[in-house]
C-alpha cells in the first residue's frame, strides 16, 4: 500500500469514525446523565435518514430538508421522553431494554408502512458535489470532507457546552448526583428531556448527513447501533471523550481491516473490543 | 416439586394437553410442526429465564448459543450420513458448555449494563463470522440433508422425519428441561444461586465464590440454549445466521418477561402467547411489528409481573 492510498483510506476511516462518534455520543450522553440504555438509538439514525429523503423530495433542497428533519427529530425525542422514557427512571436495565426493543419494532413497522422496504437514495447537493484529486488516480469527494468538518464542529460545540456553560455544569452535576441537583432547586425533569432530545437529534443528524453517502434501507439503524455499542464499551460508558477516541479507533480499524483482511473484517472491531476489555474491563475512559 | 398453585395448575393442564395435541390436530403437519417449534423456543426461553430471572444475569446475546447449537451439529457431522441423535446431543452439549465457559469467563467479569452490551456484541461477532463465511454458506446458511437416527441398543424410539415423532421428542425435552431446572433450584446449588441474586456481597461473606456459581449457571443455561438451537436445526433441516441475530435474543427476553420473569414455567406461557400473537398479527397485517411493539411497550409499563404473576394473583400464591 503506497502512501497516498494509505492517506486516502485513513481519511475514510476518520470520516466513518467521526460519524460514529456523532451517534455514539448521543447514546453515551443519555446513559451518562440519565442512566438510560436506549436500544432504539439506532432507529433514530434510521429515522433521520428517511426524513432527509422524504423532505429532500418534498422541498427539493437537501439543505432545507436537513434543517426540517433535525427539528422533527428533536420534537420526536421530546415526545418519546415525555411519554415513555420518563416512566423508566426508577426501573432496572431490563425494563429499559424491553421498552426500547418495543420502540425498535414500532419504528421499523412505521418505516415500512410509510416509506416501503425498497432502498432509497438521496442525491448529494450540487454545491457539495465534487471531488478533490489526491493523485492522478484517486480523488476524495467534497461531501465526505464536509461531513467530517461538520462532525468536528459538533464535537467542539459539545465539548464547549458541557465544559463551559451553565447547562453543561448541570449536565455534569446530573451525572454525578441526581438527587443533589434536585435538592438545589434545578428542574431535573426538564434537564432530562433536553438531554434525551439532544441525544436523539445527534443520532438523527448522523442519519441525515449519511443519507447521500449510503443507501437508505430498512435495518440500517440496527447495524449502526451495534457498532456504537462497541464504541461506547471501548471508550467507557458515559464518557464523551471515550466515545470520541473509541469511535476513531473503530472507524480506522474497520476501514483498514476491510482492505487488508477482508475475510474477517466484520469481526475485527469486536476482537478489538474484546482485547480492550481484557485489559480494561470498564473501557478506556471509565469514570 | 411444583409448590405454587398457579404453577401446579399450569403444569397439570399444559403437559397432558400437549400430549394429546397431535391427536386433536389429526396429525396436521403444519400445526404439529408449528407447535414443535414453540416447544423448542420454550426450552430456549426457559434457559434464558433461568439466567436472567434466577441468577440476575441480564444477557442480550443468548442467541449466540442457540445458533451455535445448530452450527455445531453442521460442523461435526458428515454431510451424507445419518449419525446417532443421542451421541451428537452429547457432543453438542459438551462443546457448547466448553465455549460457554470461555465466553462466560469474559462476560461475567462485567455486570449490569456492560454485560448487556458485551453479550450483544459477542453474539453479533459470531453472527458476522457465520454470515461472512463461505464455508458455512454465508447468509443463506447450510442445509442438513440427512437427519440423525435415534436408536439406543437397537431400539428406535423416534423417527425424526415424522413431524409427530419430532413433536414428542421436543415435548419430552421441554418437560425434562423444566424438571431439571426445578431440581437445580431445590438443591443446595440452587439455594446459593438464589442467595447470589438476592445479595452477592453477603453470599461472598458467607464464604461462597459468587463468580463460580454465576459461571456454572451461565454454562448450564448456555448448553440448554444450544440444545434448543440444535433441535431447531434438525426440525427445519437448515441453519442460518439469523438464528444468532440480536432479534432472536431480544424476542426471547420479551417472551420470558411476558411469561413472568424467573418463574421457569412462565417461559412456556410467554412463548405460547407471544407466538400466538405473532401468528395472529401476521395474519391481520404485514406490519405486525407495529401492534407487537406497542404491546411490548404497554407490557413494560403496565403488566410488570407477566402472565405467571397474573395467574398467581388470581389463584393466591401458596397451595
Amino acid at each position: 500500500m503506497d502512501i497516498t492510498l494509505f492517506l486516502f483510506q485513513l481519511m475514510n476511516g476518520v470520516q466513518y469514525g467521526l460519524l460514529l462518534f456523532l451517534i455514539a455520543s448521543g447514546l453515551t450522553l443519555v446513559f451518562g446523565v440519565m442512566g438510560i440504555l436506549n436500544l432504539a438509538h439506532g432507529s433514530m439514525y434510521m429515522v433521520g435518514a428517511y426524513l432527509a429523503w422524504y423532505f429532500t423530495n418534498t422541498t427539493g433542497s437537501f439543505g432545507m430538508a436537513a434543517v426540517i428533519s433535525a427539528i422533527v427529530a428533536l420534537l420526536l425525542g421530546i415526545l418519546i421522553e415525555r411519554t415513555l422514557i420518563i416512566r423508566l427512571y426508577r426501573r432496572n436495565h431490563l425494563d429499559q431494554v424491553l421498552l426500547t426493543i418495543g420502540l425498535i419494532f414500532v419504528f421499523n413497522a412505521l418505516q415500512s408502512l410509510l416509506w416501503g422496504n425498497d432502498p432509497l437514495g438521496v442525491a448529494v447537493p450540487a454545491w457539495l458535489d465534487g471531488a478533490i484529486p489526491l493523485t492522478d488516480m484517486i480523488e476524495y469527494p467534497v461531501y465526505r470532507l464536509f461531513v467530517s468538518l461538520l462532525c468536528i464542529l459538533i464535537a467542539i460545540g459539545m465539548y464547549l457546552t458541557i465544559n463551559r456553560t451553565r447547562l453543561g455544569m448541570l449536565i455534569r452535576a446530573g451525572e454525578s448526583n441526581r438527587d443533589m441537583v434536585e435538592c438545589l432547586g434545578v428542574d431535573i425533569n426538564r434537564l432530562y428531556t433536553l438531554v434525551f432530545a439532544a441525544g436523539v437529534a445527534l443520532a438523527a443528524i448522523a442519519g441525515i448527513v449519511s443519507a447521500p453517502m449510503v443507501s437508505v434501507v430498512p435495518g440500517m439503524g440496527e447495524h449502526v447501533l451495534i457498532s456504537c455499542f462497541v464504541v461506547v464499551v471501548i471508550g467507557g460508558m458515559g464518557s464523551i471523550r471515550g466515545a470520541f477516541v473509541g469511535a476513531l479507533m473503530v472507524g480506522i480499524v474497520d476501514t483498514f481491516s476491510s482492505i487488508m483482511l477482508p475475510q474477517v473484517s466484520s469481526m475485527m472491531i469486536y476482537i478489538l473490543m474484546a482485547v480492550i476489555l481484557l485489559v480494561k474491563p470498564k473501557g478506556l475512559f471509565a469514570s | 416439586m411444583f409448590t405454587n398453585r398457579a404453577e401446579k395448575l399450569f403444569v397439570w393442564m399444559f403437559f397432558p394437553l400437549a400430549l394429546l395435541m397431535p391427536l386433536l390436530l389429526d396429525q396436521n403437519t403444519f400445526y404439529v410442526n408449528k407447535l414443535a417449534t414453540i416447544l423448542i423456543l420454550s426450552i430456549f426461553v426457559m434457559s434464558l429465564d433461568y439466567l436472567v430471572g434466577r441468577c440476575g444475569l441480564v444477557t442480550l446475546g443468548h442467541a449466540l448459543f442457540y445458533g451455535l447449537g445448530g452450527y455445531l451439529f453442521v460442523m461435526l457431522t458428515p454431510e451424507y450420513e445419518a449419525v446417532n441423535f443421542w451421541v451428537y446431543t452429547f457432543y453438542v452439549l459438551v462443546i457448547a458448555s466448553a465455549i460457554a465457559l470461555v465466553v462466560g469467563f469474559i462476560v461475567l467479569r462485567t455486570s449490569g449494563i456492560y454485560m448487556i452490551m458485551i453479550t450483544l456484541a459477542l453474539a453479533q461477532m459470531c453472527f458476522y463470522f457465520f454470515s461472512d463465511s463461505t464455508e458455512f454458506g454465508g447468509n443463506d446458511g447450510v442445509f442438513i440433508y440427512v437427519k440423525p437416527e435415534t436408536s439406543v441398543f437397537g431400539l428406535n424410539l423416534f423417527d425424526l422425519d415424522n413431524p409427530t415423532h419430532f413433536y414428542y421428542l421436543c415435548l419430552l425435552s421441554l418437560f425434562n428441561c423444566l424438571l431439571f431446572f426445578k431440581l437445580i433450584m431445590r438443591s443446595k446449588f440452587g439455594r446459593i444461586v438464589d442467595a447470589v441474586q438476592e445479595n452477592p456481597e453477603r453470599t461472598t461473606a458467607l464464604g461462597y465464590n459468587v463468580f463460580q456459581f454465576r459461571l456454572a449457571s451461565y454454562v448450564i443455561a448456555s448448553a440448554l440454549g444450544a440444545y434448543a438451537g440444535y433441535l431447531f436445526a434438525l426440525q427445519y433441516g437448515f441453519v442460518n445466521p439469523s438464528m444468532l441475530s440480536w432479534q432472536t435474543s431480544g424476542t426471547a427476553l420479551v417472551m420470558s418477561i411476558l411469561g413472568g420473569l424467573g418463574t421457569l414455567y412462565g417461559a412456556i406461557l410467554g412463548t405460547l402467547v407471544y407466538e400466538g400473537l405473532h401468528y395472529g398479527f401476521e395474519h391481520l397485517t404485514e406490519h405486525w411489528l407495529l401492534p407487537m411493539g406497542t404491546l411490548i411497550i404497554l407490557m413494560v409499563l403496565a403488566f410488570r409481573h407477566g402472565l405467571a404473576g397474573y395467574l398467581e394473583s388470581l389463584l393466591g400464591k401458596r397451595k
